[in-house]
């Protein structure tokens, strides 16, 4: 591994640019996509749900003058919907994309994988700029995998069982209706259904903000990376395949 | 009386001086009980011409008798239809005059004599801790009884959520023991027929189908009956427009509760329950639970009893020694992220000041 350029150096700049102003084209269009997507689909479920668990609005007249609770439900089940397909094309485009791609997978029986993960945390912590990963470094990677992949799947299918209760035996059911007994009961389901949407959120916060600090710690440009695709590194810094490897 | 086993419900009818006419306007409306179309009417006629009455043996376990109380309040089929004309109903400690030594006689003959004949009916549970005993019959235990009864009969019908899902006597910490039925015997249909107690048309509607048809309905991933646990009370709900409305009752004095609004925010089961009461009610269709103004408790779902306060709209967290809404800990995960993130920033903001102007005064040298 190239040694990274430990400082900027304006003198070193100005001799060899080619050593810092360097940038790559990382995140294709459908990573992009899904990016976006998904953010606006949590957000709006997020919002739907927490209506729905408790309804705070309370409208006058007659019921058939107001569709309030019903038009909050049709939202959250049309959002959940592009939310599911979203999703799957983002396991689609894992194995279809660029390395890039299937950089955020665990690679849990590689101690490469194992020295990224605590690298970077320490790195976090520390508050160091460490190298530029042009993927997803290992502790992304896994903060992904667990709140985005697994918690995706949970909300899925904990979803998917309270709307195939209106039919039960039907299609829905066939596909999620086993999630009922497992959770023992669809009063637990909601309640999982609940608690996850807040874990969700807890991920988002801390996602937003780190993403803010790495790009402005590491000069990656990472938060325009998801609109642009590009991001930007130095001499020495780790490519996907590198640490993979 | 002269009722001889072998004899159809036709036959048994004719001897009380029923007419034609009569038996088939109860055929009608036995039909019409459990959901059958117009076509359906001369299967039933021709089977309760044709067919011998079923044994029927009926066990009380550990239970309230409610589900009996329920049953005979039973208006379509009345239940004197069902225990005279339709089933032999040969053994239940409740209903029977024989009693003691000559009521359990009754019961062990036609286990022996008749085996694969008889329906067994349950109505509540076994305690299987300490080898059963908190529930003894004529000196041996309940689970003992059940499981002899169960081993020759045609097939089993789990009356109410004690023999069907365990109700409050398997609820944590279940010091007895107590098991559903389908998890103590093995090898035999069991129909489950839950609720607290079961609405009393389901319950003569389940029997009437086994005895018109002799074979169980179809039946949904539980073992219920799919033609009476098929919908959930909220979606046959006659307060559904409130619902979809978003109006709700907030306390059991205010506006809304006047007006009959959804109770959902009060804790109601509806969109958690499958059952008929919206459909048949009780009491010969005078009102149920949630046209009386409360909300519906879930009673035919299993563990309904540990499923938070029947109040609460969400059910606490399942981990031991702690209680905790997710509401509670949702907030206070995000709370946490929120704090973390606030703490990084600021040791980022003051490391990065103190860089700054540690270059500041390096310039200032230079």
């Amino acid at each position: 591994m190239a040694t990274r350029v430990e400082r900027f150096d304006p003198s070193d700049v100005a001799a060899q640019p080619h050593r810092y102003f360097r940038r790559k084209y990382v995140w294709q269009w459908p990573i992009r996509a899904f990016h976006w997507v998904n953010a606006i689909c949590i957000l709006v479920l997020f919002a739907t749900g927490l209506y729905i668990a408790n309804p705070i609005l309370s409208p006058t007249g007659e019921a058939y003058g107001n569709f309030v609770m019903g038009r909050v439900l049709q939202v959250h089940y049309t959002f959940a919907f592009i939310f599911i397909v979203n999703f799957l094309w983002r396991i689609y485009w894992f194995w279809m994309g660029n390395p890039y791609a299937r950089s955020g997978f665990p690679f849990v029986w590689k101690a490469s994988w194992w020295r990224d993960l605590f690298r970077q945390a320490g790195d976090y912590l520390a508050l160091r700029r460490g190298h530029v990963h042009l993927g997803h470094n290992a502790l992304g990677g896994l903060v992904y995998t667990l709140f985005v992949i697994f918690l995706g799947w949970a909300q899925i299918l904990t979803g998917l069982a309270m709307y195939s209760e209106s039919n039960p035996g039907g299609f829905w059911s066939g596909i999620a209706g086993w999630v009922i007994p497992l959770a023992g009961g669809s009063f637990q389901v909601r309640m999982w259904h609940y608690l996850f949407a807040w874990v969700f959120i807890t991920f988002s916060i801390v996602h937003v903000y780190i993403v803010f600090y790495d790009g402005q710690q590491y000069k990656n440009g990472l938060v325009t990376s998801m609109i642009s695709g590009v991001k930007f590194y130095q001499e020495g810094d780790i490519d996907c395949d590198n640490w993979i490897s | 009386m002269s009722l001889k086993p072998g004899m159809s419900t036709y036959d048994v009818l004719r001897e009380h001086g029923v007419d034609r006419r009569t038996f088939l306007r109860f055929c009608t409306a036995t039909a019409a009980a459990m959901g059958l179309d117009a076509t359906m009417v001369p299967r039933v006629v021709e089977a309760l011409e044709n067919k011998p009455r079923i044994p029927v043996i009926w066990l009380h376990g550990l239970e309230c008798t409610c589900c009996s109380e329920s049953f005979i309040r039973s208006s379509h089929p009345i239940t004197q239809d069902i225990i005279f004309n339709m089933i032999s109903l040969d053994y239940d400690d409740t209903l029977q005059a024989a009693a003691g030594r000559q009521a359990e006689e009754i019961r062990e003959a036609l286990v022996r004599d008749h085996p694969g004949e008889y329906v067994l009916a349950v109505e509540g549970n076994a305690p299987t801790r300490d080898g059963g005993v908190y529930c003894t019959v004529g000196g041996r235990t309940f689970l003992d009884i059940l499981q002899e009864t169960a081993a020759k009969a045609k097939f089993v019908v789990a009356w109410g959520s004690c023999a069907s899902n365990g109700c409050v006597q398997a609820a944590h910490p279940n010091p007895t023991g107590a098991k559903p039925v389908k998890d103590l015997i093995s090898g035999k249909a069991v129909i489950n027929v839950p609720g607290c107690p079961p609405i009393a048309e389901v319950m003569t509607g389940v029997l009437t189908y086994v005895l018109t048809f002799g074979r169980l309905p179809e039946l949904d991933r539980f073992g219920r009956p799919k033609m009476f646990y098929g919908k959930r009370i909220h979606d046959k709900c006659y307060r559904r427009a409130y619902f979809d409305a978003g109006q709700f009752v907030e306390t059991w004095d205010d506006d809304g509760a006047k007006k009959g609004w959804c109770l959902y925010k009060m804790g109601c089961r509806g969109p958690t329950t499958y059952n008929s009461c919206p459909t048949f009610k009780w009491n010969n269709g005078v009102s149920y639970p949630i046209q009386s103004g409360h909300g519906c408790l879930g009673c035919s779902e299993a563990g309904f009893w540990d499923n938070s306060s029947f109040y609460d709209r969400l059910t606490s967290i399942p981990v031991p020694g702690i209680e905790a809404t997710p509401e509670l800990i949702g907030k206070t995960l995000a709370v946490a992220a929120g704090v973390g993130v606030a703490a990084h920033f600021t040791s980022f903001m003051i490391k990065r000041g103190i860089g700054s102007k540690t270059e500041n005064v390096e310039d200032g040298k230079d």
